[in-house]
């Protein structure tokens, strides 16, 4: 009696999805065309692969308009808050974003969300992990960004989390074990100059750009109890990095930066990280995982390390509890200027649907899958898990419960966070720590 | 006389076109400095008329102060060492000497380069740890030299990467000065029994100075606004060391998303740069009145 009720509940939820997909009509903006920009990356590739199944399912036509890296932002940063128009789905990240959603310049999407005539029934947004929701998911009050709110602003659509990478080829010749302390890290790097002494130890980023703290720096400070603001009654009331766990992390992780990156850190950016990396220049890095995953691939043309790349959570304060992993996310955003926006919400519900989602993951493109239905799916498992890729996917799933978004939600985000960065280098050329997060900190308080 | 006023009407009417596009290029440079009196923020709904606000937090903060010596320190260094450096090229290339033949066109490479090729090609040579400038030095026995990558040396490596890129444009107009140097003098000259130390310091040099100036007027102009190199090798690091006024209004504008504030940066540059200009043009006409 029981099977017989398992089957025909089976059988009725098979029944509601199909009707519910068949409700759902794909063709309701057929013969519309959509702008879609992006920056040069694997992850649109995989989404521009993809792009005549999304034509012939909703006759929808898109034009990708890929840009590379370093003239995207600020083209971004121009066509979002100058409501060109021009562009009716782009692809960004959480922080610009909370710069350009305070002058309504993005369109909420939770209306879209919260509407079954315009969302898939089969989409699931909940099936996309909690911490990659929640960072997308804020309210605007006035002119200022207020966190945990209701506002969707993007849809997440591949994100990295922070992971040490390590050259096991390198490490296993010394039996040298991965460190799990910032101090443990340091003292790898000198062990590591002593028994190869034609590497560096460590790729790391150190540009006075807000892209260096966002990786290393955010997920160990973490650890050591720094916050980037405090927090009071719901608002910023004070910025935490001039506190005692950020002297004492600073100290640290200019020791750090001293005896274990390259002597042309202050101009290293990701570049610089992935090719250190790559060579087997360096032989660690503390950088978004999908770099070392990317490295792995077997590669005909010999150019990748296949599987010489492995991975482990990110060093922690010394006697710290746990380990803390920041993300970076790479999400879809709707400019409010665009006159589209049904069929630019019918590409950005497509380009982050299940089936996209596993489809670019299983192409070695959209990694790491941000829906917790990838991660348990029997196909993601078997390629994630193929040997060359060593112990990414254990890693992953490790990692991932402690993974989020170390920054608070603020406008003016990148000032702050800019100046954290130049502070760095100031610290690492030799001024006083406590001296130059206090003025840093200053600068902070005068913006709050 | 009806004549003379229509031919005065016809002559208004041709030149509309010119002033109207004078006038667009001044909408845009008070458009600009209009900003500057703002608090215009990029993504902020609502931009304010801010009063000298963006001046005032500018004259009191530091890195203003030290950005300001680094444009004047880096626009003066690398004239003057490429002017100095393009007289002496010029001088090569008037002689008959062999390699002033070959060297003569090749001089000019750098110069057709984009300078955003030039900063990425230099920043690859330049690495302390990889570089193929400290290859170079070991072969002689000298320790690698930080380059770009330190704070005491940025700011000079910079220099030495515009010396070698605009060194060409000197050497190209001084040169064509010397073509045009009288013989009869510098041979009279010489038959006064004036060695040839002294025939290019008393002849040659001054008929040089007004091109030699003339191409410093424009490479005055564009130190002062120089931003490729820059943002192409050090971005205005290590630690604000090559912080330059082209590169602090770029990191307010595009990365701080504070426009009123990067063009009233770019306004104070746009004064330093008529300044530096004019002093230049006036040491120009001397010289010139000095050789005529």
């Amino acid at each position: 009696m029981k099977k017989i009720k398992i089957f025909f509940s089976a059988l009725l939820f098979s029944m509601i999805s199909t009707f519910a997909l068949a409700d759902f009509d794909w063709k309701k903006y057929a013969g519309e065309k959509i702008v879609f920009a992006y920056d040069i990356h694997p992850y649109v590739d995989a989404l521009v692969e993809k792009l005549p199944e999304f034509e012939a399912l909703t006759g929808i036509k898109v034009d990708a308009q890929i840009f590379p890296d370093d003239v995207y932002w600020n083209k971004l940063n121009l066509e979002i808050t100058t409501d060109s128009g021009a562009w009716d789905v782009a692809g960004t990240g959480v922080q610009p974003t909370w710069d350009t959603s305070v002058g309504n310049h993005n369109v909420d999407l939770s209306k879209f969300l919260n509407d079954p005539s315009m969302t898939n029934p089969d989409y699931d947004y909940n099936d996309i992990y909690p911490s990659l929701r929640s960072a997308m998911t804020w309210d605007v009050k006035g002119e200022e960004v207020v966190g945990n709110g209701k506002g969707v602003w993007g849809l997440p659509h591949s994100f990295e989390n922070m992971n040490l990478m390590y050259r096991n080829d390198i490490l296993g010749k010394h039996n040298i074990k991965p460190p799990k302390t910032l101090p443990e890290l340091t003292a790898t790097c000198k062990k590591l100059k002593q028994v190869e002494p034609g590497i560096t130890p460590m790729a790391l980023r150190g540009v006075n750009f807000w892209s260096s703290v966002h990786t290393a720096p955010a997920s160990i400070a973490k650890s050591y109890g720094v916050v980037d603001y405090v927090m009071k009654d719901g608002k910023i009331a004070d910025t935490g990095l001039d506190s005692k766990a950020s002297i004492k992390f600073h100290k640290d992780y200019v020791a750090m930066v001293k005896e274990c990156a390259a002597k042309s850190w202050p101009n290293d950016n990701w570049y610089q990280v992935v090719d250190a990396l790559t060579s087997g220049n360096a032989a660690m890095a503390v950088d978004a995982n999908m770099f070392g995953f990317w490295n792995n691939i077997k590669d005909p043309d010999g150019k990748n390390p296949s599987g010489k790349i492995s991975f482990a959570p990110p060093p922690t304060a010394p006697g710290a509890k746990n380990f803390e992993s920041n993300i970076w996310i790479w999400c879809i955003t709707m400019p409010s200027a665009s006159k589209k926006q049904g069929p630019a919400w019918y590409f950005m519900q497509w380009a982050t649907s299940k089936k996209m989602v596993l489809d670019g993951a299983m192409m070695g493109k959209m990694v790491n899958p941000i829906r917790k239905s990838t991660w348990d799916s029997a196909d993601w498992k078997k390629y994630a898990n193929q040997p060359e890729f060593n112990n990414y996917y254990d890693t992953f799933m490790e990692v991932q419960d402690r993974a989020e978004l170390f920054f608070t939600p603020r406008y003016g985000f990148g000032e702050a966070m800019n100046a954290w960065s130049v502070a760095m280098q100031e610290m690492v050329n030799g001024r006083p720590v406590e001296e130059t997060l206090k003025e840093l900190a200053g600068s902070i308080r005068a913006g709050i | 006389m009806i004549k003379q006023s229509e031919e005065n009407s016809l002559k208004n009417f041709l030149i509309l076109p010119s002033v109207l596009v004078l006038l667009c290029f001044l909408f845009v440079f008070f458009y600009g400095v209009y900003l500057s009196f703002t608090d215009l923020k990029l993504g902020k709904p609502t931009v304010n008329f801010a009063g000298l606000k963006n001046y005032i937090y500018l004259w009191k903060n530091p890195l203003f102060w030290k950005s300001t010596k680094l444009t004047v320190y880096f626009t003066l260094v690398a004239v003057i060492v490429q002017a100095f450096i393009g007289i002496l090229l010029a001088k090569l290339f008037s002689t008959k000497v062999f390699f002033a033949k070959i060297f003569r066109p090749i001089i000019l490479l750098p110069l057709v380069l984009p300078p955003m090729s030039v900063a990425l090609m230099w920043t690859t040579m330049m690495n302390p740890e990889r570089g193929v400038l400290n290859y170079f030095l070991s072969l002689i026995g000298i320790e690698p030299f930080m380059w770009i990558s330190e704070y005491s040396t940025a700011m000079l490596s910079v220099i030495f990467i515009d010396v070698w890129t605009y060194t060409p444009f000197f050497t190209l107009i001084i040169y064509a000065g010397l073509l045009g140097v009288n013989q009869e003098m510098k041979e009279a000259a010489q038959e006064a029994g004036a060695g040839a130390w002294i025939t290019f310091w008393k002849i040659e040099l001054p008929f040089m100075m007004p091109y030699v100036l003339i191409a410093a007027v424009f490479r005055v102009i564009e130190s002062f606004n120089q931003f490729d190199i820059f943002i192409g090798t050090t971005g205005g690091g290590p630690a604000k060391a090559t912080t330059v006024y082209s590169i602090y209004a770029y990191i307010q504008s595009f990365q701080n998303l504070n426009f009123g504030r990067g063009t009233a940066i770019l306004f104070v540059n746009w004064w330093l740069v008529l300044i530096g200009a004019l002093i230049t043009i006036k040491l120009y006409q001397m010289a010139r009145k000095r050789v005529s």
